[in-house]
């Protein structure tokens, strides 16, 4: 068996994690202020297609980069006007982002079926490091945006866990009625973070279509990625560092059909390895679920609550 | 930096009356304005493209045949949202339990084969339909009432499972739902006693009278019977439910089971009527999807749900022949439908409250002496 390909998978199984650990870490800032934004799906897709477009039209990836991640904060914000000032049910607000958001990329992306860009992100180079066997490829054979979601998910665990503005996030999520009673604003509070969190997804949207996919494959682009992150908050117990482990995980089970195929490896079917991510979710979503530990696993309060002062 | 206005969200005793009609056409007026602002800007005609959808959707005898023909499936998930949504159950895995629909229905329309009569064997399709559909949540029902695991996330995580068996059963050579006579993979013909006649010449089928009286008789359900209380007890206020003695885990279990019926049988309704085997297309089509729109859009209300089922399938079916009369993307229906109910969500809030802006007084305007 040609060991070669191991090493390659886990490589890959860790770059395709970046889209992962940068979508669940917005859903994860948005959550923790206390709002519900199921609309991850189609942020990812609609910045997906924004970068590409972008990408091509300019011949810039970094413009695509940027211009993915502020559409991302853009489509946030219309979840956070309709959650946190209309105070409309955060679920169907959601729901209705991942059919506009799919109708949109789909409308926009019209023109970008069938072709690709020639430059994508490529891996950094570390000279000599690079060639070390098995560290070398999985450590050092990765982009800066990977490097980067990595270092964000650290910084992330401590900003959340160590500083000021962490600490009032997390009090917007659990307690609303304390922060305001401080007198911060909790509605300003959860629009910033919903749209920091729509910011990232935006991303990891980016990332996917201008590192991983380089063209336009409809819904097919993300393919549940987005459903997954979401799973994979409640996975990490919302929790940044967790997440890193988790989208890794989740990342080799994305990443084992192609490897058995090319090792030619064919008696699993081929129809269970493609469900292999999505039940693999499910079972970790099932086994972490006890009757009434959702605050044992440390979701946030207040969480999907809109918060009203003057009708408590 | 001082805003010297604020917004204050007054929540009303009760809704006007005509509050609750004109704000879903507002909505769906507004979104249509978004649509032509859209359509401006990337360069097609708002008018030309809006007045086709119209003329496809509904009329012309054509458009409103298969307005109504698509609206008996979006009915059917549009019920079956509601029917879960009403609870605070979010199933929004509708789709692929309408995948399960399509395999439990063509599995029994073949394996049946000619040996009944169509007038028992188009029940039994459906049937077998609804309990694929029901056996498709039954995991997500079962661990929701007893572990609490989100319901949103596990009926949606198994939607891509289904997706994944659809293709399975149509791509792997020899498979039963496949047709064992053409190389091309494509799904096998049921038997004809399976198989209904559409109306005349259009491609609307009996099966759309079946959806109305299921929308007829769940509301009937829902406000007259004892089950339909007790929904209606757990969801106002779990609590009292709880004192009252209801079995809150029971009622979960059986209103998921009834919502992936719902959905079943839609996916069953299209073996009997248009498809008559397994379409791999139907993956593509999100009408499980759509329903959540269907639903959220009559506010969960049955019987408003043919209402919109109706006007949204007009919505697909208009924007569906726009790729073919003109060269507009077929997807405007799709973001359409999302700017919709985002619209209608906004929308909702001038139902509930009365919303009005205040001058707040500058404070420092405020210390000149008097």
């Amino acid at each position: 068996m040609n060991e070669n390909i191991w090493i390659l998978m886990s490589a890959d199984a860790i770059a395709i994690a970046t889209t992962l650990i940068l979508a669940a870490l917005g859903a994860l800032f948005t959550e923790r202020s206390g709002v519900l934004n199921l609309g991850i799906e189609g942020i990812l897709l609609t910045s997906a297609i924004s970068s590409f477009l972008a990408a091509d039209a300019s011949g810039s990836i970094w413009l695509g980069l940027v211009v993915g991640t502020v559409i991302g904060a853009v489509l946030a914000s219309i979840h956070a006007l309709l959650s946190v000032v209309f105070r409309a049910n955060q679920i169907v607000a959601g729901l209705a982002l991942v059919i506009f958001g799919t109708g949109l990329a789909n409308f926009l992306g019209k023109p970008a079926e069938g072709k690709s860009i020639t430059t994508v992100i490529k891996p950094l180079s570390f000279g000599p490091l690079s060639d070390i066997p098995v560290i070398g490829p999985i450590v050092f054979g990765q982009d800066i945006i990977t490097y980067f979601a990595i270092a964000l998910a650290i910084v992330a665990s401590r900003y959340l866990f160590s500083t000021r503005p962490g600490l009032e996030l997390r009090a917007t999520g659990d307690d609303p009625a304390t922060v305001d009673a401080q007198g911060l604003s909790v509605a300003r509070i959860r629009i910033r973070y919903t749209m920091v969190g729509g910011a990232l997804v935006g991303l990891g949207g980016s990332w996917l279509m201008l590192a991983q996919s380089a063209g336009w494959h409809q819904a097919a682009t993300t393919n549940g990625l987005g459903w997954i992150a979401l799973a994979l908050v409640v996975f990490a117990g919302w929790r940044p560092m967790r997440i890193i482990f988790g989208a890794v995980l989740f990342g080799f089970t994305l990443q084992l059909p192609f490897t058995l195929q090319a090792e030619q490896i064919t008696f699993i079917p081929s129809a269970f390895l493609e469900m292999l991510p999505y039940l693999a979710t499910l079972i970790a979503l099932i086994a972490l679920s006890r009757p009434g530990s959702r605050n044992l696993l440390g979701a946030p309060r207040a969480l999907g609550t809109p918060f009203v002062r003057d009708e408590r | 930096m001082r805003i010297p206005f604020r917004v204050v969200f007054e929540q009303r005793g009760e809704t006007p009356r005509r509050l609750s009609f004109l704000v879903p056409l507002a909505s769906v007026f507004a979104a249509l304005f978004f649509g032509a602002l859209f359509l401006l800007a990337t360069g097609y005609s708002p008018i030309g493209t809006y007045t086709n959808m119209f003329r496809d959707g509904f009329a012309s005898f054509n458009g409103i045949t298969d307005t109504l023909a698509l609206s008996t499936v979006l009915i059917c998930t549009g019920i079956s949202a509601a029917f879960a949504f009403q609870m605070n159950l979010y199933n929004i895995g509708g789709e692929g339990q309408l995948y399960l629909g399509l395999i439990g229905g063509a599995w029994a329309g073949i394996a049946l084969g000619d040996h009944l009569p169509t007038l028992i064997m188009v029940p039994v399709v459906l049937l077998c339909g609804a309990l694929a559909g029901a056996a498709w949540i039954f995991v997500p029902a079962f661990v929701r009432s007893r572990l609490g695991t989100s319901e949103i996330v596990s009926t949606l995580l198994l939607t891509y499972i289904a997706a994944s068996l659809i293709k399975h059963v149509i791509y792997t050579p020899g498979s039963f739902f496949r047709n064992p006579n053409t190389s091309f993979p494509q799904g096998r013909m049921v038997a004809d006693s399976a198989s209904l006649e559409s109306f005349g010449s259009s491609r609307l089928y009996p099966t759309f009278f079946v959806a109305l009286i299921i929308a007829g008789a769940l509301y009937w359900v829902v406000k007259r019977t004892e089950f339909g209380y007790r929904i209606n007890v757990i969801s106002d206020s779990p609590r009292a439910a709880h004192y009252a003695g209801i079995n809150a885990r029971r009622t979960t279990v059986w209103v998921m089971l009834i919502s992936g019926a719902l959905s079943g049988l839609a996916g069953a309704m299209l073996i009997v009527g248009p498809y008559g085997k397994i379409e791999p297309s139907i993956i593509t089509l999100g009408y499980g999807y759509a329903g959540i729109v269907v639903a959220a859009l009559a506010r969960n209300n049955l019987g408003l749900i043919i209402v919109s089922g109706i006007l949204f399938s007009g919505l697909r079916v208009g924007g569906n022949n726009l790729q073919v009369t003109t060269d507009t993307p077929i997807h405007i229906g799709v973001m359409l439908q999302g700017a919709i109910l985002l619209f209608a969500l906004g929308g909702e809030a001038f139902r509930r409250y009365h919303i009005h802006v205040v001058r707040t007084h500058d404070a420092s305007s405020k210390k000149a002496p008097a």
